[in-house]
């Protein structure tokens, strides 16, 4: 039964797209596919102000991004290598609503089972609320400090090393506690 | 074509402000979204006798199409989903715009070395088949984009009569569905424009997709 749910998602997925650059990697992975939840743009900026963190990277892209495909694994790797240090990862998909069983399918493909996000809200809010600075060009990187402070910010796609480094310098901005900054 | 208004602007940027400045670096294979500077409302458009190749085989500049009202810069490609959602409602601004007055431009500013379909045959073939009465033309080293400021497609500037920008930002306010449209920005600034009131929203943002630019210094 959950098989035959995930080919109708997958086949609904492939009809309502609007015009993929390249279709995302599709497979049994999506049965062990993360949750994903709709999420507004103040929604974010209150999550990653949570306790609980040193920081908070938020990604936003969507499937047929062909830049945030392509800064997926360097994202993902920076970001799994930093999650024990306080890292606290977001990855908001901006695909429409009726695309998210491509968006599932598409981080149950790279391994992440952590909850992931779905954009809500009209673009311009969306955008303006998250940064002035954001022209709404995908994909877009946002990094906030261990009290909710954008420490970070662009957009276009970026490698590993620019990944590591922006990672890097939030947290040390942010020492764990009952250690004191250099 | 509208009137052949030949304007004369600095090729100099007036107090440009920076871009987002931390954008992707140029060794990525698709280096995206890193303008040099954007102008802003009110300052006159960069570039404006820069000649880009069109799909009709002419070389054109945006001085050599701007209207009586103003000019219509809009920034496109063939590839990205976003701007198949718009065209259409592109095609039938431009078109309509033309008609009142209004001069247009499209502009591929994408290296087709990332997408191949944003090479000139499917400008081309685009053109024809959204049936634009307007110039689609190659930023061939994408400079017009960096000058602009230009940063993602569908991107559209306004610019009155004199050049000065009045308009700069998005289509509408939904891409996916053109019946659910509460906010036509692009269709109001127009109407605006030649009717000669002022722009209703003079910046809008849309997501969309980033720009593909080529290397600097390309040609």
């Amino acid at each position: 039964m959950r098989i035959a749910t995930w080919l109708v998602a997958l086949a609904l997925a492939g009809c309502s797209r609007p015009g993929a650059e390249r279709a995302p990697v599709a497979g049994p992975a999506a049965l062990h596919a993360p949750p994903i939840v709709p999420v507004s743009a103040s929604a974010i900026l209150e999550r990653a102000a949570r306790p609980g963190a040193r920081a908070t990277l938020v990604n936003v892209w969507a499937t047929w991004c062909g830049p945030c495909r392509e800064e997926f694994p360097g994202l993902l790797k920076v970001a799994r290598s930093r999650a024990g240090d306080g890292l606290r990862l977001m990855l908001v998909s901006a695909d429409f609503d009726d695309q998210e069983p491509a968006v599932r399918d598409f981080l149950a493909a790279r391994a992440v089972t952590d909850t992931a996000f779905l954009k809500t809200g009209d673009d311009m809010t969306f955008i303006n609320t998250l940064s002035p600075k954001w022209s709404g060009a995908l994909p877009a990187t946002f990094i906030y400090d261990g009290g909710g402070r954008l420490v970070a910010f662009w957009e276009g796609m970026a490698d590993e090393a620019r990944f590591q480094r922006a990672v890097d310098q939030a947290l040390a901005a942010h020492p764990p506690e009952g250690e004191s900054q250099p | 074509m509208n009137a052949m208004r030949p304007l004369v602007f600095s090729l100099g940027l007036v107090a440009a402000t920076l871009g987002p400045a931390s954008a992707a670096p140029t060794a990525d294979p698709l280096p995206a979204a890193e303008p040099d500077q954007q102008f802003t409302i009110g300052q006159p458009a960069p570039m404006m006798d820069t000649r880009m190749k069109g799909v009709s085989g002419t070389d054109l500049s945006i001085a050599e199409v701007a209207g009586s009202k103003g000019t219509l810069v809009i920034f496109t490609c063939n590839h990205c989903p976003w701007v198949k959602l718009w065209q259409t409602r592109i095609a039938a601004i431009g078109n309509a715009a033309m008609k009142r007055g209004v001069g247009v431009i499209a502009i591929n500013s994408n290296d087709p070395a990332a997408y191949a379909e944003d090479g000139m045959d499917e400008m081309k073939a685009r053109a024809k088949k959204l049936g634009f009465k307007f110039p689609y033309v190659v930023d061939a080293t994408s400079d017009v984009a960096r000058a602009f400021g230009a940063t993602h497609t569908p991107e559209a500037y306004l610019l009155d009569p004199q050049g000065n920008l009045l308009y700069h930002g998005g289509v509408d306010d939904n891409a996916r569905d053109e019946k659910a449209v509460k906010q036509p920005w692009l269709r109001d600034a127009v109407d605006a424009i030649v009717s000669g009131k002022p722009i209703p929203l003079a910046e809008t943002k849309a997501l969309g997709c980033s720009i593909k630019f080529r290397e600097k210094g390309s040609s």
